[in-house]
């Protein structure tokens, strides 16, 4: 499970780490969008190269990002078997097993892991870049004009704060109860189902029981250091825009507004 | 010899940034039959080193010999669930375990895994109910309704059920009040002195170390420190010094009579023993 490198921040010392998180927040946004019209092979060449430059920026290592794009691989083809099942336009490329492939089917297919690619890629720079406690920060900034109508955003980030906080403890806390079900003879790759069904029933209930005291006992250990949702606070760090954010925002509104006018140009 | 680590290394998270040895050229030989304390500093691989008594970490180098079976680094070892079933480790803080509705169904759970059938599985269950002192009334209560301590009795029982010729226990008595902890550890004994079972255990107490075990393993940065009985390795008063121990209350109590100007011999381990040394010296001065 140290293998899970989905949403790891990665402490490297690069421009991209010391971007400001409102603006990486913003800029993955807008790449997002735009990774989502329908641009073509030019369009997608330009995104891809785009977004390459920015984690060879980051200092990243590439096998890092395969690290964390592997486990799609079974999500494209369950999608590439999906499509050649369902797309039938285009022109006839051959037939297996009495099932006829089209190139549509291929090309659509092939569209769509590269859009799922890319956007991978972006979401895992962001992640492996931002400190989880900066990237909440940002979040909280984000939400903060649609406080107005209602949308409580401190509460938001606090909350995403925590989730994210105790992610690795709950993937120690599993690996311990794995153990110690494993040294009351639990096997979780082999048995019957019924053994299966157990076997994790012996670790879900203790990890929901330690979760919930968990919970219970942040709960109380917030509120007797006087934390009250909703209330005015003030903040330890202090975020401030500077130049080679505004560049990054200006950088992919610009590759935003060249896909967006190649996707209605073609 | 039913124990046996030969240059045993094991490095959590090899070949990444956060690779870290946590036991380095392991060499120790626990005796069958006898009691083994494992002592150490926080961090310096107690608990790793247990966890491969019955191959949960595997090394990632050398070689271990557990009541003839060979867990060889590189090599995925054959049958793990008979190792598990001889080998009973109980982790810190058990308690988090429980997870069935009922005490009994939780403590029948282990054997039931290796096998036993369900009759003689709850058979078992009351017999070791009854060794870590709980009546049967408590067979058909949650787990989760009972106290701190009396969770931990519930897990260990879930252990003991298995009928392990090795029992491991990882700090049983940490977090538990002062007689609940002594009745663990003379449980402990008992199961080692009536039943021959190996036991080793984890404790940062000395006095548990000096009153029920016969031999004392101290591991220090990842390394064997020592290997010794009990009672050689207290007698060794610079011993404790060097490893930053406190001894046992009546080997300090020995200590500041000897620097007073007595000369008590070394191997006085209990009040008793202590008692009829200070007296024997007080009648050769009068």
């Amino acid at each position: 499970m140290n293998s899970f490198v989905l949403g790891k921040y990665i402490p490297l010392d690069s421009c991209i780490h010391r971007m400001d998180p409102r603006a990486k927040i913003m800029a993955m946004l807008i790449v997002l969008i735009s990774i989502f019209f329908p641009v073509g092979w030019i369009g997608y060449g330009v995104l891809a190269v785009c977004i390459i430059g920015v984690v060879l920026l980051s200092k990243l290592r590439f096998d890092f990002i395969w690290k964390a794009l592997k486990p799609m691989l079974f999500m494209l083809v369950f999608l590439l078997v999906l499509n050649v099942f369902v797309l039938k336009t285009g022109t006839l490329l051959f037939t297996i097993f009495g099932l006829s492939v089209y190139s549509d089917a291929i090309f659509q297919t092939l569209f769509i892991a590269v859009r799922l690619i890319l956007m991978i890629m972006i979401t895992t720079v962001l992640t492996a870049t931002t400190k989880p406690l900066d990237l909440t920060l940002g979040i909280e900034d984000l939400l903060q004009p649609f406080q107005k109508i209602g949308v409580p955003s401190h509460e938001i980030a606090m909350l995403i704060s925590i989730a994210l906080r105790f992610i690795p403890d709950l993937i120690e806390e599993t690996q311990k109860i794995m153990r110690a079900q494993a040294s009351r003879g639990v096997d979780l790759k082999e048995g019957t189902m019924k053994e299966k069904i157990v076997a994790i029933l012996s670790l879900i209930v203790p990890l929901f029981v330690s979760a919930f005291q968990r919970a219970e006992d942040l709960a109380n250990a917030m509120e007797s250091r006087g934390y009250a949702p909703g209330q005015e606070r003030t903040r330890y760090k202090i975020l401030k825009i500077k130049g080679r954010d505004i560049i990054l925002l200006i950088g992919a509104s610009c590759l935003s507004i060249g896909m967006i006018v190649i996707a209605f140009a073609v | 010899m039913s124990i046996q680590f030969e240059k045993v290394s094991h490095t959590y998270s090899p070949d990444t940034p956060f690779s870290y040895a946590a036991l380095k050229n392991v060499d120790l030989e626990i005796t069958e039959g006898k009691m083994t304390a494992i002592i150490g500093a926080t961090g310096s691989g107690k608990t790793t080193l247990v966890q491969h008594l019955n191959a949960l970490l595997l090394p990632t180098a050398g070689k271990l010999t557990i009541l003839d079976r060979v867990i060889q680094a590189d090599e995925h070892p054959k049958k793990l669930k008979s190792l598990r079933k001889d080998v009973g480790l109980v982790f810190q803080f058990p308690e988090y375990q429980l997870f069935e509705e009922t005490i009994l169904k939780d403590i029948i759970f282990g054997p039931k895994n290796f096998g036993v059938s369900e009759e003689d599985a709850i058979k078992k269950a009351k017999e070791v109910l009854k060794l870590v002192d709980l009546d049967e009334s408590y067979m058909d209560k949650s787990p989760l309704d009972l106290s701190g301590g009396q969770k931990r009795r519930v897990a260990i029982a879930g252990i003991l059920a298995m009928d392990p010729k090795v029992l491991v226990l990882d700090e049983p008595t940490a977090g538990l009040d002062p007689q609940g902890s002594l009745q663990m550890m003379s449980l402990f004994r008992r199961l080692n002195k009536e039943l021959g079972k190996t036991v080793l255990i984890v404790t940062h107490d000395m006095e548990h170390v000096l009153n029920y075990c016969d031999d004392v393993v101290v591991v220090k940065d990842g390394e064997i420190y020592c290997k010794e009985d009990v009672k050689s390795f207290f007698k060794r008063n610079t011993l404790c010094e060097e490893l930053n121990i406190l001894p046992p209350a009546i080997i300090q109590l020995k200590n500041a009579c000897n620097q007073c100007g007595m000369h008590l011999p070394d191997d006085c381990f209990t009040v008793d023993e202590l008692a009829s040394a200070i007296s024997k010296q007080v009648k050769r001065h009068e």
